[in-house]
């Protein structure tokens, strides 16, 4: 019980200090660094929820474009100033009564949360009774159902032209606070007995509805909750790059989510923060890939798009060799720190690990 | 008091027809096990009575309630708890969660109230944990309380797959091959730990088992399955000298 109150304490701390640092990093640096590291923030926000679906719940659901896209469409529609909308929809006017209303951020975002929770609950009750490779593909289908619905309502959606101009509310406060909310969330939610459920239902199905577990409940529970989350990310996007398309939403970014989350480990959340940090850094780092390289004696003319090679070769590699990812199911907690930084040996009934 | 009862429960798959006809009735505090040659339809019954199958006709009560054609989360939640022929634990999770997951059944507390640990829910979870630490306890695995389940040996993941069962707050327990796989010492340890949990926990015990050892060391009554048909009701003894159930475990002889 002591110890609890320590860790939160230590929590606390840990969180003010990131916000400290956040503070200096947005007055020293720059529009690009300053917006990987908000793409970091989003990318983790997003990868928890995805591994609360799949990680954790071992639901593979490939549908998160798809909760993204609602998410930043009502956002971004909400958050819009009049005029910049009457701009975007010249060739058809935007539904009223969006055209008249410009709310703040905050509920926007929730509101585009709660969009996403609601269709992920109305797609969850016939999708999720399907199990494994099915449940991906409808899933996936979904996505792109949403994505090409989004491309063919023209007044809702300005279609294929897409939204410009999103005011850029996204910023590293907003990005990161989001971002702590939602681990936060992740945590105390798989740590409570709603967790163990959603894991058990990951290890043994049957066993988990023998010993009273409602599957259908409890699916639909993680799927919805991982939507919301996904709606809010999708949000946070929006507002940072400030021009949304139905063509962002393709399978390629649940793909980039899925490499998080099965780079970083199945079921682990740290695994899952560490991981989109890396990814989202390493896939700006390597964008020199795409351009042209002197080597000195040969030149290797630039393709676009052979960074992304990286990451296939990696993920086939994680795949093939370390199929826990960097971190398996198994966390970093306080408790291992504290241990780890006064070298003491973990020990568990006797045991020195 | 009559606790399970089912009626003429049959289960057809297609053509084939399993279970034929599956009359039961369990008093409580009874054990009464259930054997027959592989094959015969034994897993079927438990899993048309724990809900898995529904069954194709017939009907179950338990406490004379009918109880056909619930999930099996309900039924769980009656008051039927069971175990698996081949272990099903969650295997990459310790034995406390394991034995915490059988709990949540019981939940009051909706998932909001869970993330945002209100006292109430910070109640239920203490009252999960003692109970799930008592149990642990009792039946011997407090020194692996947070080891992986699947990292134990075989005789206690099947202790462990009881105690689990025991966590929903069963009123019969339901036990497929508890002996399997078992050296005699470990057999011998089992029927006297079914008989202490039967009265420990104000048990009724319904068993599959090969074990003949067991099954007459420690069953009231047994049933007797032959390709789906009950071929024979009674005591161990009765049993024993039944020659229909002698027929169907060793065969006729030819010149009889």
């Amino acid at each position: 019980m002591k110890r609890k109150k320590y860790n939160i304490i230590f929590s606390v701390i840990l969180i003010i200090l990131l916000f400290v640092i956040l503070y200096f990093a947005k007055l020293y640096l720059d529009d690009y660094k300053s917006r990987i590291l908000n793409l970091c923030a989003i990318y983790t926000i997003l990868g928890l929820s995805l591994n609360l679906i799949n990680g954790f719940t071992g639901l593979f659901s490939l549908g998160h474009a798809g909760f993204m896209a609602i998410g930043a469409y009502t956002t971004a529609l909400l958050t819009m100033p009049i005029p910049i909308k009457e701009q975007n929809f010249f060739m058809a006017p935007l539904i009223s009564p969006l055209d008249k209303i410009v709310w703040p951020f905050l509920p926007s975002l929730i509101l585009g949360g709660i969009l996403a929770a609601f269709v992920a609950f109305l797609i969850g009750a016939p999708v999720l009774r399907l199990k494994g490779d099915y449940l991906a593909i409808a899933t996936l289908g979904f996505s792109e159902i949403i994505r090409v619905i989004f491309t063919n309502t023209q007044r809702l959606t300005n279609g294929a032209l897409g939204l410009k101009g999103i005011p850029n509310t996204t910023n590293l406060f907003w990005s990161f606070g989001i971002a702590v909310i939602t681990l936060i969330v992740m945590i105390l939610l798989i740590n409570s007995s709603y967790g163990r459920a959603f894991k058990a239902i990951r290890e043994d199905e049957i066993a988990a509805e023998n010993m009273g577990i409602n599957l259908f409940k409890h699916k639909i529970l993680a799927f919805t909750i991982g939507a919301f989350f996904a709606g809010i990310g999708g949000g946070l996007l929006g507002n940072l790059i400030g021009a949304i398309d139905p063509l962002m939403f393709r399978f390629f970014l649940t793909y980039n989510i899925l490499l998080i989350i099965v780079l970083g480990g199945m079921g682990s959340i740290t695994g899952t923060v560490i991981s989109a940090f890396i990814i989202t850094i390493s896939m700006e780092a390597l964008r020199f890939l795409d351009e042209s390289i002197n080597l000195g004696f040969f030149t290797i003319r630039g393709i676009p798009g052979l960074r992304m090679v990286v990451f296939s070769v990696l993920l086939m590699m994680v795949i093939l060799f370390f199929r826990n990812g960097l971190m398996g199911n198994k966390e970093i907690t306080l408790d291992i720190l504290a241990n780890k930084l006064s070298k003491k040996p973990l020990t568990k009934g006797g045991v020195k690990r | 008091m009559n606790m399970l009862r089912t009626e003429n429960i049959t289960m057809k798959f297609g053509g084939v027809t399993a279970v034929k006809d599956f009359s039961l009735n369990i008093d409580k505090g009874e054990i009464v096990a259930l054997i027959g040659p592989n094959g015969a339809g034994k897993t079927t019954v438990f899993n048309m009575i724990t809900g898995v199958y529904k069954p194709t006709s017939g009907k179950i009560f338990l406490k004379d309630k009918d109880i056909t054609g619930y999930r099996p989360d309900k039924i769980t939640s009656f008051g039927i708890a069971r175990t698996f022929q081949n272990i099903r634990l969650f295997k990459e999770l310790s034995v406390l969660d394991n034995v915490l997951i059988a709990n949540h059944l019981r939940i009051k507390s909706n998932f909001i109230e869970a993330i945002v640990r209100l006292p109430k829910y910070n109640r239920e979870e203490r009252e999960m944990h003692e109970k799930s630490i008592e149990l642990i306890k009792r039946v011997g695995l407090l020194d692996v309380i947070h080891e992986k389940s699947s990292s134990l040996p075989y005789g206690k993941q099947r202790r462990l797959e009881i105690a689990r069962a025991l966590a929903t707050n069963p009123s019969i327990l339901l036990l497929d091959e508890p002996a399997a796989g078992m050296n005699p010492k470990e057999t011998e340890d089992l029927t006297e730990f079914i008989k202490e949990i039967r009265d420990e926990f104000d048990l009724t015990i319904f068993m599959i088992e090969h074990h003949m050892q067991v099954v007459m060391g420690i069953s009231d009554r047994i049933y007797v399955l032959d390709y789906g048909v009950t071929i024979a009701e009674g005591n161990p003894n009765e049993i024993q000298n039944n020659p229909k159930v002698i027929e169907a475990y060793l065969g006729v002889s030819e010149d009889a």
